[in-house]
C-alpha cells in the first residue's frame, strides 16, 4: 500500500509540483492550500508525513504544526520555507513540532530524499 | 549460388515424363516386333508342318498305290488318289506359305516337280495294272526309280525343315537379343525414374529443413528485435521520467525564487527608510517605494538616471575637491560612508536634508554598486540652485 504525503502550502503551483514529483517516486500525495483543508484531510485520512509550508493565509506552518502535533505526535513534518532560517533557529522555535526543515530553494532531489529519510523508506533512500 | 526448387522439380519431372515417354515408346516398339515375329514363327512352322505333310501324303499314297498294284483293290486306288489330292493342297499351301520366301520357294518348287514325276509314274504303273498286265506293273514297280525320287524328295523336305529350323533359331536369338535389350531399357527408364524421385525428395526435404531453420532464425531474430525494442521503450520510459524530473526540478527552482524574489521585494517595499541603489557608474538601478513617494518622482523618471537628480552633496570644509567627486571614488573602490549629509531633491522642487549611509554592492567579491540609506532630517532646508548646478556637472 502506498504512504500518504500531505502537502500544504497556499501556492498551487509548489503543491502541483511536489504532488506530481512524491507520485513518480510511487506515494499517494495530497494536497491542502490552507489550514482549514490541512485540518479536514488529516482528520479524514491521516497521512503518514506531512510537508509544510511556513507561510499559509489563514495561519503560519509553525502554529499548524504545533496544532497537528496534539492529534498526531509522531507523524513525522518536513517544514519548506521561503524564509531565511538556519536549522538550529528552526529548531529552537519550533519546540520539537517540526521533524525537518529544508528552505524552499532546496533541489527537489534534496526534498524527496528527506521525505524518503523521514518515512524510513529504505528502498528509496539512496 | 542459390537453387531454385520449384525450377529444379519441374525440371526432373520434364527429365521423368521423357524418359517414361521414351520407355513407352520402346515397349510399344518391342511388343509389335515380339507379334512379329510370333507370326514369323507360327508361319516357320506352318511351312515345316506343310512339308511334313506332303511327305506323310507321298508315302501314305506310295502305299496305298502298292497296294492297289497287288489287289487292285478300289479302296486302295481311292485311298492313294486321296492321299496325292491331298499331297497336292499341302503344296500349294506350302507354295503360298513361301511366296515371299525365294530359297524356301525354290526348294518347294523342286518338290512339287520330283512329286510330280512320281505321280506321272504311278499313273503309268496304274495304267498297266488297269490294262491287266500285272507283270508289266511289277516290274515298274520293281524298277521304280520312284525310291530315287522319294529319296530325293525326302532330302530337300529335310534341307526345306533343316534352313527352317536354322531361321527359326536365328529368328529366336535375334528376338531373345531383343527382348533382353528392352528389358533392360525398360528397367534403366525404371531405375532411372526411382534416382530422380530420390534426388527430388532429398531436394525438397532438403529444401524444407533449409525453410524450418530459416524460419526459426527468423522467430529468434523477432525475439531479440522484441527485446531490443523492450530495452529501448525502457531506455526511452527512464528518459521521458528524467526529462520530467528536470521539468519539474527547473519549475520548481522558478517558483521558488519566485517565491523568495516577492519575498524579499515585500520586505524591502515596506521598509520606511529611503533605499536607494546604484551602479557604479552612479546611476539609479533601483528605489523603494519611500523614495518614489518622498520625491514624487514616478520610477521610470529615477531609473537609469544619475543619483545626483534626487541626492544633493555638499561641499566639505576642505575644499581640495568636491564632495561629489569623492563619493563616486568611494562608490568605485568598494568604501563605506557612514552618516553622510545630503539633501532630497523633490520632483515639485523642494529640498529635504537628509543624512545617509553607503555601503559597497558586492556580486562575489566583484563591488556592482552601492546601497544607500536616506534618512529625512526636516530641521535643515536649502534652496535648490546650489543643486541643479551639481546636476549638470555631474551631466557632463
Amino acid at each position: 500500500m502506498k504512504k500518504h504525503i500531505l502537502s500544504i502550502d497556499d501556492e498551487a503551483e509548489i503543491c502541483g509540483i511536489l504532488q506530481t514529483v512524491l507520485t513518480m517516486e510511487g506515494y499517494r500525495v495530497s494536497i491542502a492550500g490552507s489550514a482549514e483543508d490541512a485540518r479536514r484531510i488529516v482528520q479524514s485520512d491521516p497521512p503518514d508525513l506531512i510537508i509544510l509550508d511556513q507561510q499559509l493565509e489563514d495561519t503560519d506552518g509553525l502554529t499548524l504544526a504545533e496544532e497537528i502535533r496534539t492529534t498526531l505526535p509522531t507523524m513525522p513534518i518536513l517544514l519548506l520555507t521561503g524564509l531565511i532560517f538556519t536549522a538550529d533557529v528552526i529548531h529552537k522555535i519550533s519546540s520539537n513540532n517540526v521533524s525537518s526543515y529544508l528552505p524552499k530553494t532546496s533541489k527537489l532531489d534534496t526534498i524527496c530524499n528527506e521525505v524518503k529519510r523521514l518515512l524510513g523508506d529504505s528502498d528509496h533512500h539512496q | 549460388m542459390k537453387i531454385n526448387i520449384v525450377k529444379v522439380v519441374f525440371v526432373a519431372f520434364g527429365v521423368m515424363l521423357v524418359l517414361m515417354g521414351v520407355v513407352a515408346v520402346i515397349a510399344v516398339t518391342t511388343i509389335r516386333r515380339s507379334v512379329a515375329t510370333s507370326d514369323w514363327v507360327n508361319h516357320t512352322h506352318a511351312v515345316m508342318l506343310e512339308t511334313a505333310a506332303i511327305l506323310a501324303c507321298l508315302h501314305a499314297g506310295e502305299a496305298s498305290l502298292r497296294n492297289f498294284i497287288l489287289t487292285t483293290n478300289k479302296q486302295d486306288q481311292t485311298a492313294y488318289r486321296g492321299y496325292f489330292n491331298e499331297m497336292r493342297e499341302h503344296l500349294e499351301v506350302a507354295k503360298a506359305l513361301t511366296r515371299q520366301e525365294p530359297e524356301s520357294r525354290k526348294r518347294i518348287m523342286r518338290i512339287e516337280e520330283l512329286v510330280g514325276k512320281r505321280i506321272d509314274l504311278a499313273r503309268e504303273v496304274v495304267r498297266a495294272r488297269e490294262l491287266q498286265d500285272e507283270d508289266v506293273a511289277r516290274k515298274r514297280l520293281q524298277d521304280d526309280a520312284g525310291n530315287i525320287l522319294l529319296a530325293e524328295i525326302n532330302l530337300v523336305a529335310k534341307e526345306l525343315a533343316d534352313e527352317q529350323k536354322e531361321l527359326l533359331r536365328e529368328r529366336d536369338k535375334a528376338s531373345f537379343l531383343k527382348a533382353q535389350a528392352t528389358r533392360w531399357t525398360v528397367w534403366s527408364g525404371l531405375g532411372l525414374n526411382i534416382l530422380l524421385l530420390a534426388f527430388l525428395g532429398w531436394m525438397i526435404r532438403d529444401d524444407i529443413a533449409a525453410r524450418r531453420k530459416a524460419e526459426t532464425a527468423l522467430e529468434e531474430a523477432n525475439l531479440i528485435l522484441e527485446e531490443k525494442v523492450q530495452e529501448r521503450t525502457a531506455e526511452l520510459v527512464k528518459v521521458n521520467e528524467s526529462l520530467k524530473k528536470e521539468n519539474l526540478e527547473r519549475q520548481w527552482s522558478e517558483q521558488a525564487l519566485d517565491h523568495q524574489l516577492r519575498h524579499s521585494d515585500l520586505i524591502i517595499n515596506l521598509i520606511d527608510e529611503h533605499l536607494i541603489i546604484i551602479s557604479k557608474s552612479i546611476n539609479i538601478s533601483r528605489v523603494n517605494p519611500a523614495v518614489v513617494h518622498t520625491t514624487g518622482y514616478d520610477l521610470p523618471e529615477l531609473v537609469g538616471n544619475t543619483m545626483f537628480k534626487i541626492l544633493d552633496i555638499p561641499e566639505s570644509s576642505s575644499g581640495d575637491a568636491t564632495s561629489a567627486l569623492r563619493f563616486v571614488q568611494a562608490v568605485k573602490e568598494g568604501r563605506e560612508i557612514q552618516g553622510r549629509r545630503g539633501s532630497l531633491l523633490c520632483k515639485n522642487g523642494s529640498v529635504i536634508p537628509v543624512r545617509f549611509n553607503m555601503v559597497p554592492l558586492r556580486d562575489q567579491n566583484t563591488v556592482v554598486g552601492s546601497v544607500l540609506t536616506v534618512h529625512l532630517c526636516h530641521e535643515i532646508q536649502q534652496e535648490k540652485g546650489g543643486t541643479r548646478n551639481l546636476i549638470h556637472h555631474f551631466a557632463e
